[in-house]
């Protein structure tokens, strides 16, 4: 993959369609939608209910597909990526942080936070040290072996963000994000979100809040399934160029090299 | 994949140690099922252990021949059901002793003409249904029995003489030694000139139990009872390197004798050991049947534990499709849950199996018989039943839409 050159496009949506229900049933959630996302975008995403956010989000999550129209991620058609491999990429490439944080009730903080790095083939002792710089990220390290329930909503955010990131996705997709949250912990979310972004992460996220705009480099207002409004405040040119991460790569790439078989057992 | 099968055990030890007590019930259900089945194939194993100790201590110079050619398949047990073989007539009769006898390298031949009858004694006790054996002095030659007191059947005697097993002896005469009392029996006097040592062994490959019965001459019973039936010929050869050559020898004399007739089976050293009856095969069957029935019950067990445990975590499995696992990452997940409820369930019901066959085997003869059969059986059948009750519902949580699982609040 090379994704070392910036600012490239990763998301191209095209006439994407979802219907909900059958013939006079039917209802639309997207019509005729458009977008095509470049990298280190931050975009916001306001609307009223049932404008179809949530299914816009899902779609580009690879947690749904549309009715009709394709979905180019990475140039590649979503339609034609397998669902395993589909899987994979939302464990390795995209990130989730949702309203209601949906954190595993009886898995402590940092198994929660690692729970990505399960399905993306790490160790056990490596999962929790990744885990537990994520949370250090977002100073929560001492909060490490609480359950969700023991925390304030703001930290369970946090944990959830620091889930969305443990696997350095290129895509972080927010729903909501601070629905559930008071303003002080919702602007404490945002600062996470913005120094996030400020690496050279795309982010889309859903609001309500239209004061949070601030933070964005683009701003979508959609209605009825079709985007009214689209407005950058930020020159493509000046987007963030992402942060070269050594580490992680490289272990990666060790892992690959001195383990061949591994690879071959697990297709 | 090893990785990916270690976390996923982990986790399933983990979820099903959250629910204790649901877990520990479900296992057991496996757990009875399984132990039924054990404690039948280890009754069946020491059966035919007690049975096939019996012909090596009798010598591998053993022959036994039974009417019909009937083998234990399932055709010929289903005709033995229908059609009552109780009163099929048996086709070997004294003349076929003789015929044996002729054969070069027979040491001794016995007939066994077992009939249950009324038996009366000297003091007008009267048992009304004894096992009443014909037989001949060979008898004693064959079986390695011991007398308590006297003398076995002799064929020269004016009066027809007979043996009488020791228990026998202590019900019709009230005492253990009744030598030269008088029995009647068919309205024939009988005199009782030995008593057999106790042997306590009431499996055996003649169907009979020694210390019950009544020894008398074949002979003398075929003037009393002309419908006299012979159930088996027993034949020791002079040695066992022949054994083999001899008993086709045997079936050929008899098959020329009896013209044709090869309604009669000729059964050597190990194959002599299968069950006679096969009403023994019968009720082991339909006993691993009715096993089998309870551990489909438990299975169900599983399978409805496992439903209901894919339920409450169906917002758990949105979210880990959400963050990145594959639908066979979650069938796994829970499929290898069901396979630690069977699995320990089988290695319960294996312990629970043996403690019950050693409380049988202070109440009876049959000794715990374990063999790695049986302890593969356990394992397999455990796999088995954990795979096929696990599979549907894993297969309904691998299946679960992750957007629905996201909303659904259990």
């Amino acid at each position: 993959m090379n994704e070392e050159k910036t600012n490239e496009t990763i998301i191209k949506l095209e006439g994407l369609t979802k219907r909900f229900g059958y013939g006079d049933a039917s209802s639309y959630a997207l019509k005729n939608f458009d977008l095509e996302v470049k990298r280190g975008e931050f975009i916001m995403i306001m609307g009223p209910s049932g404008c179809g956010k949530t299914t816009l989000l899902n779609i580009i999550g690879l947690l749904d597909t549309a009715s009709s129209g394709t979905y180019l991620l990475n140039d590649e058609p979503a339609s034609r990526i397998s669902a395993k491999k589909q899987a994979r990429l939302r464990a390795k490439k995209i990130g989730f942080i949702f309203q209601n944080f949906n954190l595993i009730p009886n898995l402590p903080v940092i198994e929660n936070v690692a729970l990505p790095l399960v399905y993306s083939g790490y160790h056990k002792t490596r999962r929790l040290i990744k885990a537990s710089e994520a949370l250090d990220r977002f100073n929560m390290k001492e909060k490490e072996y609480y359950y969700p329930y023991q925390l304030s909503g703001g930290q369970q955010q946090r944990v959830a963000i620091a889930r969305a990131i443990v696997s350095h996705p290129e895509i972080i997709l927010a729903d909501e994000p601070t629905g559930n949250l008071d303003s002080h912990s919702s602007l404490a979310v945002m600062e996470e979100l913005k120094r996030i972004h400020s690496e050279g992460n795309t982010i889309i996220m859903v609001t309500h809040n239209p004061s949070l705009t601030s933070y964005a480099t683009r701003v979508i207002n959609m209605l009825d399934g079709a985007i009214d409004t689209d407005v950058k405040t930020v020159k493509d040119s000046d987007l963030p160029v992402p942060v070269e991460r050594k580490t992680p790569k490289r272990i990666f790439k060790s892992r690959k090299k001195s383990n061949p078989k591994k690879k071959k057992g697990k297709k | 994949m090893a990785l990916l099968l270690r976390t996923h055990y982990a986790l399933a030890k983990s979820s099903l140690k959250r629910n204790r007590t649901r877990s520990f019930l479900t296992c057991l259900g496996i757990a009875i099922g399984v132990a039924s089945i054990i404690l039948i194939l280890s009754l069946m194993g020491s059966i035919k252990n007690l049975v096939s100790k019996q012909i090596s201590d009798a010598g591998a110079n053993l022959i036994v021949i039974r009417p019909t050619s009937t083998r234990s398949t399932v055709d010929s047990i289903v005709n033995e059901l229908t059609t009552s073989t109780q009163y099929l007539k048996s086709n070997l009769t004294l003349k076929d002793i003789k015929t044996i006898e002729k054969v070069e390298g027979i040491a001794a031949v016995s007939p066994l003409a077992v009939s249950v009858n009324s038996l009366k004694g000297d003091t007008e006790n009267i048992v009304p249904s004894a096992t009443i054996v014909g037989t001949n002095p060979d008898f004693l030659k064959i079986q390695n029995l011991n007398l308590k007191k006297g003398t076995f059947l002799r064929e020269d005697a004016e009066t027809p003489t007979a043996v009488i097993g020791a228990k026998l002896a202590n019900t019709l005469f009230g005492t253990a030694e009744p030598i030269s009392k008088t029995i009647t029996l068919l309205g024939q006097r009988f005199i009782i000139v030995g008593v057999l040592a106790e042997v306590d062994d009431p499996i055996n490959f003649n169907n009979i139990n020694l210390d019950d019965s009544l020894f008398v001459s074949a002979s003398a019973l075929n003037k009393i009872d002309n419908s006299l039936q012979i159930q088996q010929i027993n034949v020791r050869t002079e040695n066992t390197d022949t054994l083999e050559q001899t008993a086709n020898t045997i079936k050929e004399s008899l098959i020329a004798a009896k013209s044709g007739d090869t309604n009669f089976t000729v059964l050597k050293g190990e194959e002599i050991t299968h069950p006679a009856g096969s009403l023994f095969s019968i009720i082991s069957g339909i006993l691993t049947l009715v096993a089998g029935i309870s551990l489909i019950v438990g299975g169900i067990g599983v399978m409805n534990i496992m439903l209901v445990s894919v339920a409450e975590r169906t917002h758990e499995i949105g979210i880990r499709k959400a963050i990145g696992a594959t639908s066979g990452n979650i069938l796994l997940q829970f499929l290898i849950e069901s396979l630690i409820l069977s699995l320990s369930g089988g290695f319960l019901g294996l312990i629970f199996g043996y403690v019950l066959a050693f409380l049988t085997s202070l109440i009876t003869p049959f000794a715990p018989f374990i063999s790695w059969q049986i302890l593969a059986i356990t394992f397999g059948v455990s796999l088995i039943t954990g795979l096929i009750f696990g599979l549907y519902p894993a297969l309904k949580a691998a299946h679960k839409s992750p957007i629905y699982s996201l909303k659904f609040w259990g």
